[in-house]
């Protein structure tokens, strides 16, 4: 047993908190997410020169090759900022699926160009959007001679705003899931942000799409399995981020306790105030504890579904919770879009019931350590 | 980062080999005594024995407190030892230092950061042997987790103190061998200046040592009416007890840790596998296995905390709020999961005696719950150690003390 990042991971750690720092001050991204622009081009080719995209992949796609861990350790610092754009849905999930499920054709085209930054490549999964497993997928997809034709809408879709093509999800004649690559500018692709209470959302339709039967992405009507399996081996990198995210959150927030006076004294002194950072501290520990030991089980080989799930819903859960808390402790001031609070409540909340809720991987989790004969 | 509570060196490999083989040979007949919250609050002289007999043959050989140096009873091992130890006994569900309930897991590393050498030649052997069983007597009627009230007074009178006063709610069913406690030498002194500590052999006259029945099974309360305790005993120099008992109340707080794991939920399942509602057992109930997930989610927080406690302890790089962020989310999830067993097993769950060992602790789960949120000091004195050492409201962090 040993707890301590080894001397690249603490290198990895520092190059991305400073870049955070510079790049991605909590000054400027208040701003963005009131704008509610979240990618940001710029920002995004300056993470694609620093090889943040295709840490998993290895090296012969153009990506780094970098372990589980390695990986997690600069997601978590990413997360503290939050940076916003596809990093982990272009640079990881959509990479993820191309691996385990694209030709080797496929593979040379598509992962140096996620890796790069070229290709922003977004999973549009479920038509419902707050939910993950089969039933959610709708669009339909009919194929005549070598072309394929989608119709449907996919609700919600995390990181659309820049994407140059779609790893989309479809259901067949038979039922069946496949999952089709899908250009942006196809002609019958619309994507429409959501306003709200959340950033970096779009509903995105796809109506009568043509693409060519050529752009399946794993077998026909192996799609559902191929989705679940890269997104397993992916979410703990999500995670990471929640994870960082939560730390930023703490952090912050027991500064304020030492700084905020009230009633003739630092708030940090009233022992309800106290008790809201006990919470903060458990919820992110919590988080932090399972992530970190599912990315070592990914990394070793070793069974690790339940964990994932278990990791899903602690980071999800506690995330949200992390910023409740905070709330709690910063009253008024912490409710000010211009407050960094509000940054990580806002995404917070979007990403609660992103690739499923707390609940449903609960579930999973079950269902992974006591499978239900 | 490594996980991993079962990959060595060579070396380590072969001690483990050496300690599992170990293990079964004197684990054979008695498998069925595994872990249990409940053991040391009921009268089960076989179970007790088991432990004791366990804890002595640990004793013997050093590996009750394997970093201990050899003169003090110890096996003088590294950390490594240690661990190889802690986690082939968690593999029967087991401990090193909770084997039996002597509370010397806290007081032996207090003896060795505070004690003389005498003092540590004369207490720690037998202590590491496993041979004795030492109370630590803190509460007082008057005093619970403001240890330091504490009313009971020792005179000076030439080589002796002369100790009168009460402790209560402490120890267990059985009689201890000795007894730590915090006594007030300066009734005019300043707080946290006046108190002393002492190491009092419980067969001096003078003691009577009663029971109670609480919620959470026997304790005692302890009375001295002027008891004569050789100076000789005194830890850590007179009017210093406060500062031995903050190493002491360190290592009660959730300073210790440990790498083996609850099993309630494991129990939980097997109850849930053998238990049928209308024709299918209740583990394929969909409400159930939703309360489970929860009970496992908490668990292996609760688990994961510890370990990383223990893991901080034994690098020398004391995990400053850890030891209170887990005492406090680990009673809370108790209290909690004793609500969860009675939603899953209603009231199965309330009754102790099934016959069948492995669920013997859903009753005292449940019984305990509320009670075990304030042993050794009240949830709220663990979240005010948090805010101390996470830094709320104050600049400097308070430090953990040093407690290997």
């Amino acid at each position: 047993m040993d707890l301590r990042l080894n001397e690249d991971q603490e290198m990895f750690k520092k190059v991305a908190a400073d870049f955070v720092q510079a790049e991605a001050p909590s000054t400027m991204l208040t701003q963005q997410f009131l704008k509610k622009e979240t990618f940001l081009p710029d920002l995004y080719a300056k993470i694609a020169g620093l090889g943040w995209l295709g840490m998993l992949v290895p090296e012969q796609y153009g990506g780094a090759g970098l372990s589980y861990l390695d990986c997690g350790v600069v997601f978590e610092e990413l997360g503290r900022a939050p940076v916003p754009g596809p990093v982990f849905s272009s640079g990881v999930l959509a990479a993820q699926i191309v691996l385990d499920g694209g030709s080797e054709a496929q593979k040379q085209e598509l992962l140096p160009a996620i890796c790069g930054g070229d290709a922003v490549v977004i999973p549009a999964i479920g038509d419902h959007g707050a939910h993950w497993g089969p039933e959610t997928v709708a669009t339909t997809c009919s194929q005549s001679g070598g072309t394929l034709t989608l119709q449907g809408t996919k609700r919600h879709v995390y990181d659309a705003e820049g994407a140059t093509a779609f790893l989309c999800a479809v259901r067949g004649g038979d039922g069946a899931v496949s999952v089709v690559l899908v250009d942006r500018n196809a002609p019958g692709v619309t994507v429409t942000p959501h306003n709200g209470f959340m950033v970096s959302v779009s509903e995105v339709s796809f109506d009568g799409v043509q693409v060519p039967a050529a752009n399946l992405i794993g077998a026909a009507g192996a799609g559902w399995e191929l989705l679940d399996k890269a997104a397993e081996r992916a979410i703990p990198i999500l995670c990471a981020y929640k994870v960082g995210a939560c730390q930023e959150i703490y952090e912050f927030t027991v500064r304020y306790t030492n700084e905020r006076r009230a009633f003739g004294q630092l708030i940090g002194r009233f022992q309800r105030v106290q008790d809201h950072c006990v919470e903060l501290s458990i919820h992110m520990d919590r988080a932090r504890m399972a992530t970190y030991e599912t990315l070592w089980e990914l990394g070793e080989g070793m069974p690790a579904e339940a964990g994932i799930h278990e990791s899903k819903a602690a980071a999800s859960e506690g995330y949200h919770q992390a910023c409740s808390y905070s709330h709690m402790v910063h009253a008024g001031p912490g409710t000010d879009y211009l407050h960094p609070l509000m940054v990580h409540s806002v995404l917070a909340h979007t990403l609660y019931q992103y690739l499923g809720t707390p609940d449903y991987h609960k579930r999973r989790m079950v269902d992974a350590l006591y499978p239900n004969t | 980062m490594d996980f991993n509570l079962q990959e060595d060196s060579p070396e380590m490999t072969e001690f483990r080999k050496e300690v599992r083989a170990w293990m079964e040979e004197n684990m054979k007949g008695s498998e069925h005594l595994r872990w249990s919250a409940s053991w040391s609050t009921r009268e089960d002289e076989e179970e007790y024995g088991f432990r004791r007999g366990l804890g002595e043959k640990l004793g013997k050989k050093g590996w009750l407190f394997p970093m201990f140096p050899v003169e003090y009873g110890g096996a003088g091992l590294t950390v490594d030892h240690q661990f190889v130890l802690e986690t082939e006994l968690a593999r029967y569900g087991l401990n090193l230092t909770h084997i039996f309930y002597t509370l010397a897991r806290i007081v032996a590393p207090v003896a060795l950061h505070w004690g003389t050498e005498e003092q540590k030649r004369e207490f720690l052997p037998p202590i590491a042997r496993g041979e004795i069983v030492v109370w630590q007597v803190l509460t007082e009627p008057q005093s619970g987790s403001d240890v330091a009230n504490c009313q009971t007074r020792a005179i000076r009178d030439g080589d002796d103190y002369i100790v009168t006063g009460q402790k209560v709610m402490v120890g267990h069913h059985l009689p201890p061998d000795v007894l730590w406690t915090l006594v007030c030498t300066d009734p005019d002194g300043k707080r946290h200046e006046n108190l002393s500590w002492l190491h009092i052999p419980a067969n001096l006259p003078g003691i009577t040592i009663q029971h109670m029945h609480l919620m959470m099974g026997i304790k005692n309360a302890v009375f001295f009416d002027g008891v004569r305790v050789p100076a000789k005993y005194l830890i850590g120099g007179e009017n210093n007890g406060w500062k031995v008992a903050h190493t002491h109340l360190e290592l009660e707080h959730g300073g210790d840790g440990r790498v083996g794991t609850d099993p309630v939920v494991d129990r939980v399942v097997d109850y849930c596998r053998n238990h049928e509602v209308g024709g299918k057992p209740l583990i394929e109930d969909p409400h159930v296995r939703d309360i489970i997930a929860d009970m496992i989610l908490e668990i292996n927080t609760v688990n994961r905390m510890n370990r990383r406690i223990f893991w901080h302890r034994f690098v020398k790089e004391p995990h400053a709020y850890g030891g209170a962020q887990f005492r406090y989310y680990q009673r809370m999830v108790r209290l909690r999961n004793g609500e969860r067993l009675q939603k899953i097993m209603g009231a199965d769950a309330l009754i102790p005696d099934h016959g069948v060992h492995e669920v013997l602790d859903f009753e005292y789960v449940i019984r305990s719950g509320p009670g075990q949120l304030h042993g050794g000091g009240t949830l709220d004195t663990d979240r005010l150690i948090f805010a101390r050492r996470a830094g709320i409201g104050r600049q400097t962090r308070e430090k953990a003390p040093d407690t290997v």
